[in-house]
């Protein structure tokens, strides 16, 4: 058992921790805007929210290295001007693991956010508050549990993700390489100790956020009732 | 002193309403889907009317030809919901806290006392009753002292039992300690008749009429006002001749005299003649619009009795005491004599 590189696992919860946070600083305000609207334009938006649940990881991957690679316009901008370079980074990894999880974030919080009569917001209003007011006292208050159960399931998405994350930032040791990328890389060298105390930390914490998820949303639907 | 005039398109239906109100309770009566509550919304500020112009005390809260829109949030209107929608992850306190939130010293136990709360302060929303819920809603609307209260049918969620005793405690809660301008909507004339002082009369968008509530039963301006206001005969008529105090009316072989009240009418009219006004078995001195009336059915309510009677050819339904029960049994399925007062007719345009 000796020897054991904890770096991807450190990598691992940093990249899913950011990724959550992002999926959470964008996907909320668009839960909330998906869940109020209604038209076409909102429907396709709706529709190209959930791409990324069923696009193959490495077509997103592809898609991500040609808007953000060197040779894109955006990745070229970020690298003159902030001296950013997401290709082959854990920065890379970040923005992979978000795309990826965000989709799960918007799903759960905008089931949730729906879920909230619109006379309590009509309520709020007439008693004085504004929307981004009302937003943070009414609307996440009563659709907290959906909102907790969408973190949770992003935040697993992006600790699991491989193709993605592998066609954006690689897979260099003590560099960019996660759990789950070390688990196929230490099978592919036969280190099967590795690749079983790796995989043993996975389930773990699959099984955790299952359960969580589970009595969360059996709360909900109490709480309805 | 709220003036509103506006129109409002949703998918086929159009909402056109203009009306003013200077003090006390108004009641809005229509049925459901006649836009009541689409009316309160507009001058709450939560729709958007297409057009028109919506005045409180003085102050512009829309104009479509100036394009002032106020924010719900500063018009200073009172919203009580049909559901009370009282936020459900706050107690009580909190709720009426939220309201209170920066106004100058209001005192948030006083208004718990005044509605009869004492005692329920920390208690979620699903742990009230719908009465309770409805005065917590109230007392989280009033603390706000808004220009304009308005009531969304709010005891339509309460049992029919409790609905009568709350609305009449809701309603002195009120007039004890708000003074402004009292919008309800309610689908129930009884409801409407009980608690306001003006009643309008709404129906597919539009407007009937607006009076206080005695001439709107009396005197209802046309048809539909009259049918919301549960009349329930109508006979087309035909003016003949008139009297000193009475006009002539001949439908078919019945021939009645209605008192005279307002503008001369034209020669075909409609009369109206709510259930409850015809006389069965009048005394013996009365002689005008006495008629023959054949029993068709007899329907027993809790307190009284409705009759379809046959009366020269037209059918009229006839709502009666009790009291009248011994002597209807006995004449079942025959002719009795029937008593339309003439100051009971109402007429209106076809």
């Amino acid at each position: 058992m000796e020897g054991i590189n904890l770096f991807p696992l450190y990598l691992s919860f940093r990249v899913a921790l950011t990724a959550t946070l992002f999926s959470l600083l964008i996907g909320l305000p668009a839960a909330y805007f998906l869940s109020r609207k209604r038209g076409k334009v909102v429907d396709l938006l709706d529709t190209f929210t959930n791409l990324p649940i069923v696009l193959p990881p490495t077509v997103l991957g592809y898609y991500l290295l040609v808007l953000l690679g060197r040779q894109s316009s955006i990745g070229k901008f970020l690298e003159d001007n902030f001296d950013i370079m997401i290709v082959f980074t854990p920065t890379g990894a970040v923005i992979a693991a978000a795309v990826v999880s965000i989709p799960y974030m918007i799903k759960s919080s905008k089931t949730a956010f729906h879920e909230v009569s619109e006379d309590y917001l009509n309520a709020a209003r007439l008693l004085g508050r504004g929307e981004l007011n009302i937003f943070c006292t009414i609307v996440v208050p009563i659709a907290w549990r959906g909102v907790a159960a969408g973190l949770t399931l992003s935040f697993v998405r992006a600790l699991g993700d491989f193709g993605t994350t592998l066609m954006v930032s690689g897979s260099i040791p003590n560099k960019t390489m996660t759990m789950p990328i070390a688990i196929y890389d230490a099978l592919q060298a036969g280190d099967k100790g590795m690749a079983n105390i790796l995989v043993l930390i996975m389930t773990t914490i699959a099984v955790v956020v299952l359960f969580t998820i589970n009595s969360l949303e059996r709360k909900m639907k109490k709480e309805v009732k | 002193m709220l003036e509103a005039s506006f129109t409002k398109s949703l998918g086929d239906f159009t909402l056109k309403s203009s009306f003013k109100v200077e003090k006390g309770v108004m009641a809005i009566l229509g049925s459901s889907g006649c836009g009541k509550s689409m009316t309160l919304k507009c001058i709450a500020g939560l729709f958007k009317p297409d057009g028109g112009e919506i005045h409180l005390n003085g102050r512009t809260l829309f104009s479509s030809d100036k394009r002032v829109n106020v924010l719900p949030r500063n018009r200073n209107i009172g919203y009580v919901f049909q559901n009370s929608a009282l936020f459900p992850h706050m107690t009580v306190r909190k709720n009426i806290a939220y309201a209170a939130k920066g106004l100058r010293s209001q005192n948030i136990s006083e208004i718990i006392e005044k509605m009869q709360l004492s005692g329920l302060e920390n208690h979620y929303p699903y742990q009230l009753s719908g009465g309770q819920q409805q005065r917590a809603a109230l007392a989280r609307t009033l603390i706000r002292e808004p220009e304009l209260l308005m009531l969304d049918e709010p005891f339509s969620a309460l049992d029919n039992h409790l609905k009568h005793l709350l609305e009449l405690e809701l309603l002195s809660i009120i007039r004890s300690n708000y003074n402004g301008i009292v919008l309800l909507v309610t689908h129930n004339i009884e409801e409407a008749y009980r608690l306001s002082d003006n009643i309008m009369v709404m129906d597919k968008g539009l407007n009937l009429q607006v009076s206080p509530k005695n001439e709107l039963i009396s005197k209802p301006a046309n048809v539909a006002a009259a049918r919301i206001t549960g009349c329930k005969n109508f006979v087309d008529v035909e003016i003949t001749g008139e009297t000193e105090n009475y006009h002539i009316l001949r439908s078919g072989s019945l021939c009645m005299q209605a008192v005279k009240t307002g503008a001369a009418p034209d020669r075909r009219m409609i009369a109206g003649i709510r259930a409850h006004h015809i006389i069965l078995f009048p005394p013996e001195d009365i002689r005008e619009n006495v008629y023959n009336g054949t029993v068709l059915e007899k329907i027993e309510g809790v307190f009284s009795v409705t009759l379809i009677l046959d009366c020269c050819g037209k059918t009229l339904r006839a709502e009666a005491d009790k009291s009248h029960m011994p002597r209807l049994a006995s004449c079942d399925g025959s002719t009795i004599k029937v008593h339309i007062p003439p100051q009971y007719i109402f007429l209106m345009e076809g």
